[in-house]
């Protein structure tokens, strides 16, 4: 057979990297994405390279795979991530009887840990709240969201795919067999609309993977979670800053470039497509933020933004749902082929989840090529700009 | 593509609008080059006068004591100063020096090129 | 909780071979909302046909720069109040100086592509990303590194006279890339790059670039910096002295 053909919908960070994935198993791959590469959820993250310490109470299995593809992104992307470590701090007594179980599920979770004392902690990070007990050294990082992703499209153009953003997909090609053999886009911006045909097609919306999923009349287990997102115009802190407790509201202090960011909170909304910024959750942040680290009462407010996680699972939304991701073979679940829909995760892992959704590609199309993106450099992030025009 | 970088696009050179004062720099520099080159040939032009005889350059001095063309000779030195000084400050700051504080470099030798002006003008009327 | 404003978005509005034309949309607005929020709201409840860049929504990625009123902005991190009035109107077009690919989408990889030439890494070690005028670099632990100021937003060259009318220019942000990157490495080819017409001599000084750069970047300080250590380098290879480094002060 040919090149076997993959349309992957949607270009965050799933997206394009399981692009990658699937190109370097030797597939021909046509990203469609409706907006620019990562306008979604992806490029509104707060840019928190995940240690895995804030789910290795809750959520182990979270834990291990952050902590994993930690190293491994720290490898292979180099270029688009600031690692400076990053702390949990205990701020009273509460937090402080938690760091028992907090060094448990580090160590159940290979997350390389150091626990610091009051002092210590403050001479690495002065702007700390001086209420400080004591605190955990992680191997926590920020990355640049749009950057790192267009590294692994780079490195997917480079290996053949293509990426055609503001081209939206309005319905699903289902032949009489049930199976989708490609789909309808509407490029926006030449106001065309045409067909797209392939062997299999990839529902790598996030978030908006229930709405793609329906136009073949079917049901994913995804909620979208919003949360809100601050950043301040001023840089206190080296290290990325994360309150020792179970994971809540604005705990999470992660700098970035001259700025740092607080996030944030959980909610739940019917249109995901426009989600507007609360005051209030504003205000949230700023308390939070202000208590960790007291100096952001003297900065000033540089952004504030809403993104939409897609979190998994039947069970209620909110911070108990797992971060973990699903990648669900259609044809095994509901009798429809040639569909397969990725959500679910985090940026940290999406390496990993495109290797599980490229498995699961390969799996569904009868093929056994290996996953070689553990290894493999990703390209420079500009170099899309290069790959792509190289083929235009 | 109408948007696109084009050499077409050069009348925007001479729009200020929404600008800051860098510029206002750049434009005066270049009108006032345009200013200085057309002046140029119109001196050297005035100077092959010469070449035609003694009453002819006579003729032509006493055209040029017309006060619409002094002050066509104020522009000139006006252009003069403004490009000299204007030059002095891109001269200095791509040596390095002062490129933080091109504003008040800018606005304190435009404010000499006023007062050069305002004697240049004194001597010009009133003294000659 | 803000008064709302009523605001008319003017937005540039062409597709593929259409002639530009304004749109208007009057939305209801918080003031102290950003710019790029009414825009997204005008995509999502107005006209789903409209396309603009935008990704992070805090200024570190720089796709969402556009022109408000005539002037580039991050749109991102510019309140709605700090342009207009209530009852106002917000005019907003794509960036100028590079091909429009569809409304408010410019093509902007002429500029990635020469940045990429000039090795300029995002990345580097924290003494080596800010301006060498501000702060005190002593302080600055080289233990931490730090994404760079630049966010490559376009929105100098747009600013840039030059860039207007010479399509080989390199323009601010490449040059002061080349500066920045000059500094993290001491690689002398890259002031052999930057030493040409199209290069650092085709600056005029209108210091545009540095006045509406939304990321402490300071080209117009980078370029005549960088114009000295080019003149200085050649200076030295006349008399046969070894070429400077690392002086970038």
């Amino acid at each position: 057979m040919d090149k076997p053909h993959a349309i992957i919908i949607g270009a965050g960070f799933t997206g394009c990297a399981l692009a990658h994935d699937l190109a370097l198993r030797g597939f021909s791959v046509q990203v469609v994405e409706r907006g620019e590469l990562t306008s979604g959820t992806s490029g509104r993250t707060h840019g928190l390279l995940h240690s895995g310490g804030r789910y290795c109470v809750n959520d182990q299995e979270a834990a291990i795979e952050c902590i994993d593809e930690n190293i491994l992104l720290r490898k292979i992307a180099k270029q688009c991530i600031e690692f400076n470590g990053g702390l949990y701090v205990a701020l009273n007594d509460e937090d402080e009887a938690y760091a028992e179980v907090f060094a448990q599920g580090a160590e159940a979770c290979h997350i390389p840990i150091e626990r610091l004392n009051a002092k210590r902690t403050l001479e690495l990070e002065p702007a700390v709240n001086p209420q400080v007990l004591m605190s955990f050294l992680v191997p926590d990082g920020a990355f640049d969201p749009l950057r790192l992703a267009l590294a692994f499209a780079a490195t997917a153009a480079k290996n053949g795919a293509r990426f055609s953003a503001y081209t939206q997909v309005e319905g699903l090609l289902i032949d009489g067999q049930r199976r989708v053999v490609g789909v309808n886009v509407w490029d926006r911006s030449s106001d065309r609309r045409y067909e797209l045909r392939g062997d299999i097609v990839v529902n790598a919306t996030g978030a908006w993977a229930g709405e793609i999923a329906k136009m073949a009349g079917l049901h994913v287990p995804v909620v979208p979670t919003p949360g809100v997102m601050v950043a301040y115009n001023c840089r206190l802190i080296q290290r990325v800053i994360n309150r020792l407790a179970r994971p809540g509201d604005g705990d999470i202090i992660i700098p970035q470039r001259r700025m740092m960011c607080i996030g944030t909170t959980s909610f739940q909304v019917e249109d995901i497509d426009y989600i507007p910024v609360f005051d209030e959750q504003v205000e949230l942040m700023h308390r939070s933020a202000v208590e960790l680290v007291p100096g952001v009462k003297n900065t000033q407010e540089r952004g504030a933004w809403m993104s939409a996680r897609p979190l998994v699972g039947k069970l209620e939304a909110g911070r108990s749902m797992s971060r973990t991701f699903i990648a669900i073979d259609h044809q095994k679940t509901d009798g429809v082929g040639g569909l397969v829909t990725i959500t679910g995760g985090k940026a940290t892992t999406c390496r990993a989840m495109a290797e599980k959704t490229a498995d699961t590609v390969c799996d569904n199309l009868g093929l056994s090529i290996p996953c070689q993106t553990k290894h493999i450099p990703l390209e420079s992030y500009r170099s899309f700009y290069r790959y792509q025009e190289s083929r235009a | 593509m109408k948007n696109a970088s084009a050499p077409q696009n050069f009348p925007r050179w001479f729009d200020p609008r929404r600008r800051q004062m860098g510029t206002w720099g750049f434009i005066l520099n270049r009108i006032t080059a345009l200013g200085l080159t057309l002046y140029l040939f119109l001196h050297l032009l005035a100077l092959s006068q010469l070449a035609q005889g003694a009453s002819a350059y006579d003729n032509f001095i006493a055209l040029v004591e017309h006060p619409l063309l002094k002050l066509g000779e104020m522009l000139v030195i006006a252009a003069g100063l403004i490009h000299g000084l204007n030059g002095i400050r891109i001269a200095l700051n791509s040596f390095g020096i002062g490129t933080r504080y091109q504003r008040p470099l800018f606005l304190g030798l435009m404010a000499l090129a006023l007062v050069g002006i305002a004697i240049f003008g004194v001597k010009m009327f009133f003294f000659s | 909780m803000n008064k709302k404003w009523n605001v008319t978005y003017i937005i540039r509005r062409q597709k593929a071979s259409q002639e530009p034309r304004d749109e208007s949309f009057t939305i209801e607005v918080d003031p102290d909302e950003y710019v790029l929020d009414g825009v997204e709201r005008i995509w999502a409840f107005h006209d789903r046909s409209l396309t603009f860049r935008h990704a992070c929504h805090h200024s570190t990625c720089g796709a969402c720069a556009m022109r408000v009123n005539g002037v580039e902005k991050l749109t991102c991190i510019t309140t709605i109040r700090s342009v207009t009035q209530d009852g106002g109107t917000l005019r907003v077009e794509p960036l100028r100086n590079f091909p429009v690919v569809s409304d408010l989408v410019v093509d902007m990889s002429s500029m990635y592509l020469r940045l990429e030439d000039a090795a300029f890494a995002q990345v580097a070690p924290l003494p080596a990303t800010g301006l060498p005028y501000e702060g005190d670099p002593a302080t600055e632990d080289p233990h931490f590194e730090r994404l760079v100021d630049c966010i490559e937003c376009g929105c100098c060259i747009s600013a840039c006279p030059i860039a207007t009318t010479t399509s080989t220019y390199m323009g601010p942000a490449v040059l002061a890339g080349i500066e920045h990157a000059f500094k993290q490495s001491h690689d002398l080819s890259l002031l052999d790059m930057a030493d040409r017409e199209d290069g650092v001599w085709r600056c005029h000084s209108a210091f545009e670039c540095s006045a509406v750069c939304p990321s402490n970047v300071d080209p117009g300080w980078r370029i005549m910096n960088l114009r000295r250590m080019v003149t200085g380098n050649r200076v030295r290879r006349f008399f046969g002295l070894r070429p400077q480094k690392g002086n970038t002060k």
